[in-house]
């Protein structure tokens, strides 16, 4: 292996569990964002503003740098070991973790949820909607999701769907956009995911059902192919660089505007086409503003980042029934939204990590999911 | 007799190398009809199951006439009668081969349908239903394999597989007068009848004796001729 590609390794390993954190932060914030008051089943009677100054910023970016990070170790392990070792590493670490998972996480999430609805005082427009769903004699059962474990399904989708583009060779044409300047990217990608983005509500959701949709794969399988051909072309950040500058200031004012947007523009099932462009835009830009960020800062061993980086994993697929727990139990007490978030996100990451520490680390479990 | 493993392996993965183009064109064309019915429109399922189907045929008829047909035409026989290869190993090869070749697309899909059907407000009995309709094509691939290895007529073999294909219209037609069946269908719940149950062991039970007798017949040939 290169020694540029050991290099590149540490921060595409941090940023990973960067975005991790970033992801407990944002569904702790949903809590306490006005914005998601009527659809967030542990959303908060104390409400901060600030929330969604900051809240959709990281989910425009966390799960595209997911993505990305994710084609990137997968054309990783193609290069070095084939297609085939892929294909066991993916059963190995994605499908068999998600089987596993996806029935514990439904029923810690569902317990935790019936039993704040029929407990908490001050409950959400949902747990609301939940208790009157639970008091019906014999309540429908709701469509089967798969909660924040879609990632793990969408890159099941997308590792299949890498496979057909490597068999078929779609990669060319677009391996050759790489090779012009990287302005190409950063204005061709964001017309590319603007459709997927208009065909769903502003700020995204998240895709958690069982069948596959074509925006979800489009929009993160763009990040995915972005993510395996930055693998194939190791210069193109390099050459992405000098724009630095330019790509934050259109950042700031993309941000702006979209906030303004979002403010101004009722719920609605569709985005319209100016709001779905500005978020294709910021999703495209905050995601290689964040790479190249990684690539200057973060391209270097360190400890504690190497430590939070073995337990994003555990700490990804453990940390919304852990989450949803505690802001249940942080409900009805009468502390401000800023106190709440602070110890919901400290909580989370805390039990998480110890999680990982007593049940992952040092076990067989380390093999699936370390 | 004994298989010689490897060169059976050898030989399917030399199809499998040979037909993988063919095969990421149907899988994605499924995901694609899979990303259709997702849509949750009337208009988007129903272009979604038809183009299911339309991949599951096609990707059966695929497999027969690309490894079998054209390799006939192409005289490959007898380049692989130059190869340290019994009738066996070659049998078990082309048998491996088109069996995992139709079986890649069919279980993804048929892994798509079923989620389809119970992850949305699809009526669950469409489970029992869309199982029938994968197990006549599960079927109608299996005797289209076995007639393809068994004679040395294209028409005979082309016969079979459109036949058996097409036959699924009047199938469905069928299935539509059986009362066990039909008015289950739209019944949120899975209902194992007797005459559902029983058409699948038929089916299923059918389509592996054609192919165990297939691979039997072909065992017991001394030459490949």
């Amino acid at each position: 292996m290169a020694e540029g590609d050991n290099a590149r390794l540490h921060y595409f390993d941090h940023l990973r569990a960067l975005a991790m954190l970033a992801g407990v932060l944002f569904h702790a914030a949903l809590a306490y964002s006005p914005l998601m008051q009527p659809w967030w089943p542990p959303a908060d009677r104390a409400t901060l503003p600030a929330v969604d100054l900051v809240a959709w910023g990281l989910h425009l970016v966390r799960m595209p740098l997911f993505f990305l990070v994710a084609g990137w170790f997968a054309a990783h392990v193609i290069a070095r070991r084939g297609g085939a070792a892929l294909a066991r590493q993916r059963l190995r670490r994605i499908a068999l973790p998600f089987l596993v998972a996806w029935p514990l996480v439904a029923w810690s999430l569902s317990a935790s949820t019936g039993w704040a609805a029929m407990h908490v005082e001050h409950p959400s427009a949902v747990l609301a909607l939940v208790r009157e769903w639970m008091q019906q004699p014999d309540p429908p059962s709701p469509p089967p999701g798969t909660a924040h474990l879609w990632f793990l399904y969408y890159l099941l989708l997308l590792s299949v769907l890498h496979w057909v583009a490597r068999t078929l060779e779609l990669g060319r044409r677009a391996a050759a956009l790489l090779q012009r300047h990287p302005a190409w990217v950063l204005l061709g990608l964001p017309l590319l995911l603007a459709p997927a983005l208009a065909s769903v509500s502003a700020p995204h959701p998240a895709p958690e059902g069982l069948l596959p949709t074509f925006w979800a794969l489009g929009f993160y399988g763009a990040f995915y192919a972005l993510g395996a051909l930055i693998h194939a072309q190791p210069g193109w950040l390099a050459r992405l660089a000098p724009l630095s500058t330019w790509l934050w200031c259109g950042i700031a004012l993309a941000y702006l505007l979209f906030l303004r947007g979002l403010a101004a523009a009722p719920a609605a099932p569709t985005a319209s086409w100016p709001m779905a462009a500005l978020e294709a835009l910021l999703a495209t830009w905050l995601t290689l503003a964040c790479l190249l960020a990684g690539r200057r800062w973060l391209d270097r061993p360190s400890a504690p980042m190497r430590y939070l980086s073995q337990a994003s994993y555990t700490l990804y697929l453990v940390h919304l029934p852990l989450l949803f727990a505690l802001q249940y139990g942080l409900m009805d007490l009468e502390w401000s939204a800023g106190t709440k978030l602070a110890l919901s996100c400290a909580g989370t990451l805390a039990a998480g990590l110890l999680v990982y520490q007593l049940m992952v680390r040092h076990t067989p479990l380390a093999r699936f999911i370390g | 007799m004994n298989l010689n493993l490897p060169v059976v392996r050898l030989l399917v993965l030399k199809d499998w190398q040979l037909f993988q183009k063919q095969l990421a064109l149907y899988v994605l064309a499924g995901f694609v009809a899979l990303c259709f019915i997702g849509l949750g429109k009337p208009w988007a399922f129903y272009v979604g199951s038809l183009m299911l189907i339309i991949v599951l045929v096609a990707s059966a008829c695929f497999s027969i006439s690309t490894s079998l047909l054209v390799e006939r035409k192409d005289k490959t026989l007898a380049f692989a009668m130059s190869l340290p290869v019994s009738p066996l190993d070659f049998t078990a090869a082309k048998l491996a081969g088109n069996v995992l070749t139709f079986a890649v697309p069919f279980l993804v899909i048929l892994a798509g349908t079923l989620g389809v059907v119970l992850a949305t407000p699809l009526p669950d009995g469409l489970v029992v239903y869309s199982l029938l309709v994968f197990a006549w094509i599960g079927f109608a691939f299996a005797v289209s394999l076995a007639v393809a290895m068994s004679v040395e007529s294209e028409g005979w073999a082309t016969f079979a597989m459109i036949g058996s294909m097409v036959l699924i219209n009047p199938y469905l037609m069928a299935l539509g007068q059986v009362p066990a069946i039909q008015t289950r269908i739209a019944q949120d719940a899975i209902v194992w009848t007797p005459e559902a149950v029983g058409l699948l062991a038929v089916l299923g039970g059918l389509g592996v004796v054609v192919l165990a007798a297939t691979a039997w017949h072909h065992a017991r040939k001394p030459a490949f001729y």
